[in-house]
């Protein structure tokens, strides 16, 4: 018997505290998370609540937190949980709000789906036939297509949990289907729209959405590709662009991060002036100060290269 | 208290279609649905969409083979509709955005089907199903439609023969509300969960069938079940056809390509009946594995073909078997797939309730007949939801609103708090594994009469028993055992049609094969089943079929 500890809460019992409660289960090899939650709920505790529906992990219901990763309860083998981790532990998503047991409100998350205008915008009369695209130019938003809604990614984010306004990884991905797909006219506007606030450049790059998607929907990858995107399309003039420009444009003069006048280019003199003295004191702390001096690297060579190479791949990445 | 000109009840494929039609002509609509539109079952379709595109093809070409893979039981102006209309559809699909698979001259990437003269399903890798209802919500979304998620509509407002609306259980709040309309579409999916054994979703209950068994309306041919015959061995996950379609091959467990027996001609490609009744054959003749199945053959190609054409069925080898479909065989057994049955409607998608339009799985208009091909299920929602979403929105136009009915909120009021206070013994999952285990066993992939009349009586003591049920949970929130006590009520009933159906209909055709009557006999049975509630008896009426344009032959392939 698995001792499987669930993570429960009810707003009309125990004042909505959350608890943990804890069942024995038989968990053999082919018995997913999903079979042991159906089991406690039709043989030991009815009141059990989580949302299930295809047991073939294409519908999204059953997105839950297994022993502290984002996942879908049908396609999660338990007895494999417990001889990695040692236990069955399961919670309901993170970043959402639990309104009974593992059952989590998925209104914030619709939101920000619809925030980001997610429908094909077609300027001018529709072909008579199919669309004129091909499959390099179809296979560009593949990355992002797959995307069952399940909340693993919105689960997990980091960023997300900083900042409960960003769109989050599920909206912005869904976002890269169309701002990627040529038949779509509003390209401008949507990367517009996706460089504001709360946008394309909050994410914190920390990968995790593209590590627990169950779909192989990469959207870390899908809010690069909008970066880069939204850079090229002259949108410049952004936080977050000018702050990756600043980046850019250091590594090429110097070949690495010159953080002083990174953060100038970046934020502007003033800023960056109201906040010298904390820079260089928290630098005192750490030990870490930004190097003030126009260093170039000796072997720029080398930098060439690096250069030569990205350039490569992104065309390459780009069709 | 809410009031609509349209509601739509099931927010899949056919519902979002209905919808969007419904509110194109400017009626104001409402989807109903117990889960979010985006988990309906739709999402699970695989393979592909059928429509005749190709030079070469045409609609009558993609007409013939529908009606031949029905056994001639479709009803042929239904499918002259629906495959005229296959284009237009597969094209607005692509203008409203789905990413259909492209080659690289920019044509839609295609694939041959089971039971198809040319290749002519299209395709989303082998999501299709997911890419088009990923579509269809996004148009929800622009229309801004009005859904009401997680709302689980329990019985029609009818009176005489006449919709007026629905009663429904919200299961995040636990109230019991009326939505009143001039006009309704059922949209309900799928109802195979009678069966032990079926790839369809927990949630497939065929509760429209349910509703509208219980209003006083016909279901039709409902003795005509698929069976998809790869299933994965053990929990019935989907392999899709287009991994048979792509190169696969079934061997047996002595590793005889054993389909040159059953389909000399089309193989591992012949229709769905006859495929699974061959696998099922070999495993009843002792060449199976034991467990009772036989092995699907994906190696010749290779890891990096698997992955790129059928990336889910790689993915479900691994995850729900363990299995390298590059290296291994994948273990398949025929499972549940599809209801050819449903509720009855004419040409059109009308019910024989006035105001009713039916679409979609839930739904018999009749274009799948016997048998259905793969690939004409999307089809049949996109084309036949339109068509009924027009025909209510019109309807709706010309009707005063109904009044509200409370008794019908109070009868509806009644049931869940019945069910939420009985203390009975009887657990409903025991019950529904009860029930599946006696239908697969009784009108599965082969049927004789005595198998039946044992399914059949099995399935009426279940239904006994489930008046003495126990639910457990007082809660109001998301009460789980409440919706499955609501879908059992459904579900029971439906398995007892299917099975009374099957019983009286002496002959094989299609997916109904039975070992007792072996030969399809268009003299007495070439028509369509009715079945009607009448008190707690099952009434049984006949139709004749109606054929326009290709008379019956014998169907080998």
């Amino acid at each position: 018997m698995t001792k499987v500890r669930v993570r429960r809460q009810d707003p009309d019992k125990r004042g909505g505290k959350p608890y943990l409660q804890t069942y024995e289960v038989d968990t053999p090899k082919g018995k997913t998370v999903l079979d042991v939650l159906r089991e406690v709920r039709s043989s030991k505790d009815p009141t059990l609540g989580f949302r299930c529906s295809c047991n073939s992990a294409i519908c999204g219901s059953c997105g839950m937190r297994i022993n502290g990763q984002a996942r879908l309860a049908c396609s999660t083998q338990a007895q494999a949980m417990v001889d990695e981790f040692g236990e069955l532990l399961i919670e309901p998503l993170g970043n959402m709000r639990p309104v009974k047991d593992l059952v989590v409100d998925m209104g914030p998350f619709w939101q920000s789906v619809m925030a980001v205008k997610p429908f094909l915008q077609h300027k001018g009369k529709e072909p008579a036939g199919l669309y004129p695209v091909n499959k390099a130019q179809m296979d560009f938003t593949k990355i992002a297509r797959d995307c069952i809604f399940c909340g693993s990614c919105v689960s997990d984010c980091t960023s997300l949990e900083a900042n409960p306004q960003y769109l989050g990884p599920a909206a912005l991905a869904k976002a890269f289907k169309f701002a990627g797909d040529p038949r779509d006219d509003t390209t401008k506007e949507r990367l517009l729209n996706y460089s504001k606030a709360h946008g394309i450049w909050d994410c914190d790059t920390c990968l995790y959405c593209n590590e627990v998607c169950p779909m192989g929907v990469k959207p870390m990858d899908a809010i690069l590709h909008m970066r880069e995107m939204a850079i090229e399309a002259g949108l410049v003039h952004t936080q977050g662009a000018k702050h990756a420009l600043a980046f850019y444009d250091t590594v090429m003069e110097y070949g690495k991060v010159n953080e002083a006048f990174t953060a100038v280019n970046s934020l502007g003199v003033k800023m960056v002036s109201r906040n010298v003295a904390r820079i260089f004191a928290g630098g005192a702390v750490t030990g870490k100060r930004p190097a003030v001096l126009k260093e170039r690297l000796a072997s720029m060579g080398q930098v060439d290269k690096l250069k030569r190479l990205v350039k490569e791949s992104r065309r390459k990445h780009r069709g | 208290m809410p009031k609509h000109d349209v509601v739509v009840i099931g927010g899949g494929l056919a519902g979002a279609s209905a919808a969007l039609e419904a509110r194109a002509r400017g009626a104001d609509v409402a989807i109903v649905t117990k889960l979010h539109p985006a988990r309906s079952h739709s999402v699970a379709a695989m393979g592909g969409v059928n429509a005749a595109l190709e030079e070469g093809d045409s609609w009558e070409g993609h007409a013939f083979d529908t009606v031949k893979g029905s056994d001639y039981l479709a009803d042929q102006d239904a499918v002259e509709i629906t495959c005229r209309l296959g284009k237009e559809t597969v094209l607005r699909m692509d203008h409203w955005g789905t990413p259909f698979s492209r080659d690289e001259q920019g044509r839609m990437a295609h694939r041959p089907f089971g039971g198809h003269g040319m290749p002519r399903a299209y395709f989303a890798g082998d999501r299709t199903g997911l890419a088009l209802m990923q579509t269809s919500l996004e148009q929800l979304f622009k229309a801004n439609a009005t859904i009401y998620e997680e709302v689980m509509a329990i019985d029609l407002v009818v009176h005489d023969n006449r919709f007026q609306g629905v009663v429904a259980y919200d299961v995040k709040s636990g109230e019991v509300l009326e939505i009143p309309a001039k006009a309704g579409v059922m949209c309900t999916g799928p109802a195979g969960r009678m069966y032990a054994k079926t790839t369809n979703a927990l949630t497939c209950t065929g509760d429209g069938l349910g509703m509208v068994w219980r209003a006083g309306g016909a279901l039709k041919d409902m003795e005509f079940v698929q069976f998809h015959p790869t299933t994965l061995h053990g929990p019935n996950v989907l392999i899709t056809e287009a991994a048979r379609g792509d190169g696969g091959i079934m061997l047996n467990a002595r590793g005889e390509r054993f389909m040159t027996k059953y389909a000399p001609k089309l193989l591992d490609l012949a229709p769905r009946d006859i495929t699974s009744r061959a696998i099922q054959t070999e495993v009843n003749e002792g060449r199976g594995h034991p467990g009772g199945y036989v092995d699907l053959d994906l190696t010749m190609m290779g890891e990096a073909k698997i992955r790129e054409r059928l990336p889910e069925v790689w993915e479900f080898a691994e995850k729900f078997a363990g299995v390298n479909a590059a290296k291994e065989y994948v273990p398949i057994e025929p499972g549940q797939h599809y209801i050819m049955g449903g509720i009855a409607t004419d040409t059109q998608g009308a019910t024989t309730i006035k105001g009713l339009w039916a679409a979609g799985e839930c739904a018999c208009v009749s274009l799948h007949g016997a048998n259905r091909l793969g690939g004409n299920a999307l089809l049949e929602c996109l084309v036949y939801g339109k068509i009924t979403g027009g025909h209510a929105a019109e309807f709706s136009k010309k009707q005063p609103a109904p009044p509200p009915s409370p008794p019908a909120l109070q009868a509806a009021q009644r049931k869940v708090d019945t069910l939420l206070k009985a203390k009975g013994g009887e657990n409903v999952q025991r019950l529904k594994d009860e029930m599946g285990a006696a239908m697969v066993e009784g009108v599965g992939v082969f049927r004789e009469e005595d198998g039946m009349l044992r399914a059949l009586t099995a399935v009426r003591q279940v239904k006994k028993r489930a008046q003495a049920l126990a639910v457990g949970d007082p809660g109001k929130r998301f009460n789980y055992a409440l919706v499955e006590a609501l879908e059992m009520e459904n579900l029971i009933s439906l398995a007892e049609v299917i099975a009374y159906s099957a019983l009286l209909r002496k002959e094989s055709r299609g997916a109904h094969s039975r070992t007792d009557f072996p030969q399809r006999d268009d003299a007495e049975w070439l028509k369509h089943t009715l079945a009607w509630k009448r008190g707690e008896e099952i009434a049984v009426t006949y139709e004749p079929v109606r054929v326009t344009i290709f008379p019956p032959k014998e169907r080998t392939y």
